[in-house]
């Protein structure tokens, strides 16, 4: 598999820019020294708390946002230091799902209009007739009926919204599809009719696929890779096997083990972590989970641990990364 | 065994005109006992939360109209004067809402708030009581309680809300809390602590929980019994065991095979077509007959009565139900 996008130590601070006269609010580090690549034609999820910052890295891998730091290599192309026009041309190879479809469709345009947005922009139609065949085509593959194509989003259930959100997303076969957490809104039976259509699409359609969200049973079942964020880095990043089967990061552990499972047999040894995540305000110096971290030493106050590859695709930042997992660590002691 | 401590009976929740009532709860009977931890699942527009809320008759009539019972300790609810439902709700029945920031105060510590508490329903002295609310919040888990009781909510994080809301809601050692999706706006390890405090304050106090939630993981972490709601109806109702292994609703076994798990293989997750039918919009026989795999011509006129399938385990399903007794509700 050849690599589609190269991230390359890629920072964000949001500075308080606002003009009132109250004392400014302390700049907020939303992501912090992230480095990875993103493969054609995979699937890679992004796993974390509310405050992670992986809407934020989602945002600025589509340059959304420009990023403080680093820069973004689209197919061989730096697009954080792309003029508009180039950029804009650029926008039709990548494409977002958002977590609130209603949110993100406009209220007043109907079905037909939302879907064909993009089409239109980047002159992909030329015709009336050819733009409503491509959009009952694009409704055909996301499960609808054609005949919604004249109907306002307000007449849709949730599970339908996002339907007509990812039919436009993928409506300019975009070769990445970056998603923010596009189920959690949903109830859960339909949960899994989106969970399922997305899968389907990607296979269909080959595109990189970057799944944002919090729930880890999810991004088990639709990630090849995973990448675990804490406080703006990311702490653990491997294959969905490395990651779920033998995590090494004590986070990446914690978060696994305080995951409700739907099984009233699943023994209870889980890891409680205390506390809060602290503000990104206040990023704690050194590794920024040590507040928290159960197995935390001296040196983790002092030195920050780097993403450092522990095996083969397996990276971890956590001075005692080659240790073994906490759970087996405590009952060994 | 002593009684149950809460025993609702067909409960009817409706709104609307009464020609073309639109109901939200239709007939709902569970029952909780002393000590119980039950588990209310169920998706949007099940009906769940306008249960609860029924149960401590927070529902205002109208515009709503409610009937049934609602029997605690065998005293029904449905009887006892409004202006008097006060000194149950708090000292009997303690609740804990998903939003916390929107249940508690945001101009009042939260000392004060649960202060107020206990004032409300205990003769105790300013000392015991100011005593007792650091113990709460110690109870609850709340870092150096003596200094964060003149803090107001929002200098809280939302996992330490919801703890003070905990204390709020056990100020008055209650038989029964409620929660709400108590857990649900929280992080997953925030979500870890507070179910922790739940199963503690249970054992410590032996106090009933009816919990909430949309969350099957929830419910098989914490509840002995669990009831499942759809479009107003109870669907089924088992020991927590029994309903994820042995389920006899179409819908609940739809429901457990179509949440991916961190142990399942499946390559593609079961999917239970269309939707939740908007309330009122379905007004003869099964509401999931339009999304049932196993519907028959009779879900169509008639809703099947909630049929026993062993010890404690209750379905509503003409295709699961024995055939004795499906034929013997048609007779």
């Amino acid at each position: 598999m050849s690599v589609l996008i190269e991230v390359e130590g890629l920072g964000k601070t949001f500075a308080d820019s606002s003009l009132s006269l109250s004392p400014k609010r302390p700049p907020v580090r939303a992501v912090d020294d992230v480095s990875f690549s993103v493969m054609r034609g995979e699937t890679l999820a992004v796993v974390g708390e509310s405050g992670c910052g992986k809407s934020t890295l989602g945002r600025l891998l589509l340059n959304l946002i420009p990023p403080t730091e680093g820069r973004v290599v689209f197919d061989g192309v730096d697009i954080t230091r792309l003029p508009k026009g180039e950029m804009r041309r650029m926008r039709q190879r990548m494409q977002m799902v958002f977590q609130d479809p209603f949110g993100s469709l406009s209220p007043r345009r109907s079905v037909s209009n939302t879907i064909a947005e993009p089409l239109v922009s980047f002159g992909l139609v030329r015709s009336r007739t050819e733009r409503r065949e491509r959009v009952a085509e694009l409704l055909a593959q996301v499960g609808l009926p054609s005949a919604f194509m004249d109907r306002k989003p307000r007449q849709f259930s949730g599970g339908q919204r996002q339907r007509i959100g990812i039919a436009r997303a993928i409506s300019v076969d975009p070769a990445f599809v970056v998603a923010d957490e596009p189920v959690s809104a949903l109830d859960v039976s339909i949960q899994a009719q989106i969970i399922n259509l997305m899968q389907d699409l990607q296979e269909s359609k080959g595109f990189s696929f970057l799944f944002i969200a919090h729930d880890l049973a999810v991004v088990r079942h639709i990630a090849d890779r995973v990448a675990v964020m804490y406080l703006g880095r990311i702490v653990e990043l491997g294959t969905k096997a490395q990651v779920y089967g033998a995590p090494h990061h004590p986070y990446t552990e914690a978060l696994l083990s305080s995951a409700p499972q739907p099984d009233p047999d699943r023994r209870s040894d889980r890891i409680i972590l205390s506390g809060d995540v602290p503000s990104p305000t206040r990023i704690p110096s050194g590794c920024p989970f040590r507040t928290r971290c159960p197995i935390a030493q001296p040196i983790c106050t002092e030195e920050r641990p780097p993403l450092a590859e522990a095996s083969a695709g397996h990276s971890v930042a956590c001075h005692f990364a080659e240790a073994f997992p906490i759970t087996r660590r405590r009952s060994a002691a | 065994m002593t009684g149950p401590l809460l025993e609702v009976k067909d409960l009817t929740v409706e709104f609307g005109p009464k020609r073309a009532p639109i109901r939200v709860v239709d007939g709902v009977s569970l029952t909780i006992h002393p000590g119980e931890a039950v588990g209310v699942v169920g998706e949007s527009g099940s009906g769940k939360s306008i249960t609860a809320l029924s149960i401590l008759r927070l529902v205002p009539e109208p515009p709503a109209r409610v009937s049934g019972s609602v029997l605690f300790e065998g005293r029904d609810l449905m009887a006892v004067p409004k202006g008097q439902m006060h000194r149950i709700r708090g000292k009997e029945i303690g609740m804990i809402f998903q939003e916390p920031m929107s249940s508690l105060n945001p101009v009042m510590t939260i000392g004060d708030q649960i202060e107020e508490a206990i004032l409300l329903h205990e003769k105790m002295s300013r000392a015991e009581r100011r005593a007792r609310v650091v113990d709460l919040l110690r109870l609850v888990g709340m870092p150096d309680p003596e200094q964060r009781l003149g803090a107001y909510p929002d200098q809280f994080s939302g996992g330490m809300r919801q703890r003070v809301m905990a204390a709020v809601a056990m100020a008055c050692n209650p038989k029964l809390l409620i929660a709400d999706e108590p857990t649900t706006a929280l992080d997953v390890t925030i979500q870890a602590q507070v179910l922790a405090l739940m199963l503690d304050i249970r054992k410590r106090f032996n106090s009933a929980i009816m919990l909430i939630t949309h969350d099957l993981g929830v419910v098989a972490e914490v509840c002995e019994r669990v009831v499942v709601m759809y479009a107003g109806h109870v669907f089924e109702e088992a020991d927590t065991r029994t309903l994820f292994r042995d389920s006899r609703h179409p819908y609940t076994q739809g429901l457990l095979r179509s949440v991916p798990t961190l142990t399942s293989t499946q390559k593609r997750l079961h999917q239970i077509e269309g939707s939740v039918p908007p309330p009122g919009t379905i007004t003869a026989g099964c509401p999931f007959r339009p999304r049932c795999s196993q519907r028959m011509d009779r879900c169509a006129t008639e809703m099947p009565p909630l049929v026993t399938h062993g010890d404690g385990h209750r379905a509503a399903c003409w295709a699961t139900a024995p055939k004795a007794i499906a034929q013997g509700e048609a007779a």
